[in-house]
């Protein structure tokens, strides 16, 4: 091979790996921030975007964040739902994770849409609002969108319908648990290494001459205690909560939830 | 008064085999029935100053014994010899249960048991190192109980329902009253002083269906000694011990109740016989990293007590072992169950 083919062949490569970096690039789009009310300053922004490009690339749902000051009349979840489809249609992208804070009406949405819509269901959508809803109320709205991206792409790797806060997927409760069975049993071989007491209460009884002679079991009195049944709805963190899943005008159905602050 | 048993035959000593359960001669082999063995060829000699001395029937050597000895070796001709006057009287034992397991079977026994000890360090395991093995007629008191329990306490029933708005719980409570007749047969204490109590009652079950008019003959070949605290002295500690089977037995009696509270416990227990028995016990003595440990077995089941060595690093292993192992499969739990391994 001369010089010449060389050449050739590696700009060949060259250019089939700028391709394949660009349709991967496609996948996502590269605005994720949609800050019209202004509430995340410009350096930071640029840490967002990169996040959310990192996160939207591994599980291959865009994560997006919608601010704005003046909701046209419309409350937040139709704000939100004109804006998804303006957004899915300019970008020809379906599947998508969409904060939302709505500084007109002081309300926050959270809106998984196509395989988001089951990788992050309502009530995975609730669990992230618990976590996100703190960080709006201290007006934390940067910290607010990393904490709704990092909870949502680990909820996300849980299979649909798991509650992936169960204890059962904490370090701690299984290293836990595995400390004390080790402990518990280890103890047990331990402590019986001298010998166990293999006689029971049963081994000396003499049944012809044990017996109960007589018994009475005679009802005295009763005390009835009453106490209201407990009402579901005291999580919120002060706020209304605002109805679930949906569909969008432009029909494209969604998961979501939403909280006042 | 010693006691030595000469075989008719060839007028060799003669000891108990556990075998066979007979006397039995070392040189010829001639077995007999100890319930039946002729006093003919028991020589019982009185000492007159047997306090203090007793002289071997076999070698005419002086017998050295502690106080609490009862049949032990002639330790110049290894004679079986049996102090007959410390068996006699209100020193006389009722009971017997003869060893069911010899010598070298409770070697070996033993040396299985070292061979399972999950904990032992392995230096322990081989068992190689054992000093010495003794079979021991270990006294004990055998009691028989009548315990009478009257028992008044109040039984609380719990139920929730719901109407309306409201979560309801009743409690209603009952008067409850027992009057029970308890009675155990045989309930072993040992009455040696220098016998551990948590080792001997480690050593129980006996098997009572083995349980034999005592006989000297059944002590000759092995150590046997005399209790040293009386059937009356030792009510107390039997007492204590039926203590929690009398308390399961009355809980076993009032069902149905989500809690109840004792308000009166009115136990009475008296003895109604106490039997003087002798019980089979091998005691080992094992030497491991300079120092003793005891370990004794139960002469009849071979069941081993005693505590062994622990060895940490065996500790940690199955410390670690057993953490490593739920720990995955808590991981593998939740990887079936959420998809993710963290």
């Amino acid at each position: 091979m001369n010089k010449h083919t060389w050449t050739v062949v590696i700009s060949f490569f060259a250019i089939c790996l700028l391709t394949l970096g660009t349709m991967a690039g496609a996948s996502g789009t590269d605005r994720h921030i949609y800050d019209d009310a202004g509430l995340v300053n410009e350096t930071e922004l640029a840490q967002l975007e990169q996040l959310a490009k990192e996160h939207s690339e591994e599980l291959e749902t865009t994560f997006l964040f919608l601010t704005t000051n003046d909701a046209e009349g419309k409350d937040v979840v139709t704000y939100m739902k004109d804006f998804f489809d303006g957004w899915a249609d300019e970008n020809g992208q379906e599947d998508a994770v969409l904060l939302t804070i709505d500084m007109d009406n002081r309300d926050v949405f959270l809106a998984g849409f196509g395989s988001a819509e089951t990788t992050l269901d309502d009530d995975r959508i609730d669990l992230v609002l618990d976590k996100v809803m703190p960080h709006i109320a201290n007006q934390q709205y940067t910290e607010a969108f990393r904490e709704m991206v990092v909870t949502s792409s680990k909820y996300m790797e849980f299979r649909p319908g798991v509650n992936p806060e169960n204890l059962l997927f904490k370090w701690g409760f299984q290293l836990g648990v595995s400390v004390i069975l080790a402990g518990v049993i280890v103890g047990i071989m331990a402590y019986n290494s001298g010998g166990r007491v293999t006689v029971t209460n049963r081994t000396y009884v003499d049944h012809n001459h044990t017996r109960v002679n007589s018994n009475r079991d005679r009802f005295i009195n009763k005390t009835v205690t009453k106490r209201k049944k407990p009402s579901n709805n005291n999580k919120g963190g002060g706020g209304g909560r605002i109805g679930g899943g949906g569909v969008t005008g432009g029909g494209r159905s969604f998961s979501g939830g939403g909280r006042s602050f | 008064m010693v006691i030595h048993y000469k075989c008719p035959n060839c007028g060799s000593d003669m000891t108990f085999d556990s075998e066979s359960g007979m006397l039995s001669c070392g040189s010829c082999g001639r077995k007999d029935n100890i319930q039946n063995f002729s006093d003919e060829f028991i020589t019982a000699t009185f000492e007159v100053d047997e306090a203090k001395q007793y002289h071997c029937e076999n070698c005419g050597a002086v017998i050295i014994t502690e106080a609490e000895t009862t049949a032990t070796n002639c330790s110049f001709c290894e004679a079986a010899v049996v102090l007959g006057d410390r068996l006699s009287g209100d020193l006389a034992p009722a009971k017997v249960i003869p060893f069911t397991i010899s010598k070298d079977e409770a070697m070996d026994a033993f040396r299985k048991w070292c061979k399972n000890g999950r904990l032992t360090p392995k230096g322990f395991m081989t068992a190689d190192r054992i000093k010495g093995i003794t079979g021991i007629y270990v006294p004990f008191w055998l009691y028989d109980l009548d315990s009478k329990a009257k028992v008044n306490a109040v039984g609380t029933k719990v139920r929730t329902y719901t109407r309306g708005d409201y979560i309801y719980t009743e409690k209603k409570f009952y008067d409850v009253y027992r009057d029970i007749d308890l009675s155990y047969v045989k309930v072993p204490v040992d009455a040696s002083e220098k016998m551990d109590d948590v080792l001997m009652d480690k050593l129980e079950p006996y098997d009572y269906k083995n349980l034999k008019e005592f006989k000297t003959p059944y002590l000759a070949g092995y150590i046997a000694e005399k209790y040293n605290y009386t059937d009356q002295e030792l009510l107390s500690r039997v007492k204590t011990k039926v203590q929690p089977y009398i308390d399961d037995y009355i809980s076993s009696t009032i069902n149905g109740y989500a809690s109840v509270n004792y308000k009166n416990k009115q136990i009475h227990t008296s003895q109604k016989k106490a039997y003087y028995t002798l019980l089979p016990v091998w005691m080992v003595y094992y030497d491991f990293d300079n120092k003793e440990h005891i370990f004794a077995m139960n002469g009849q089941t071979g069941k081993v007590v005693g505590k062994p060595p622990i060895s940490f690093r065996k500790v940690a292993g199955w410390f670690g072992g057993i953490a490593a192992i739920t720990f995955i499969g808590m991981k593998a739990i939740s990887f079936a169950v959420g998809g993710v391994l963290w």
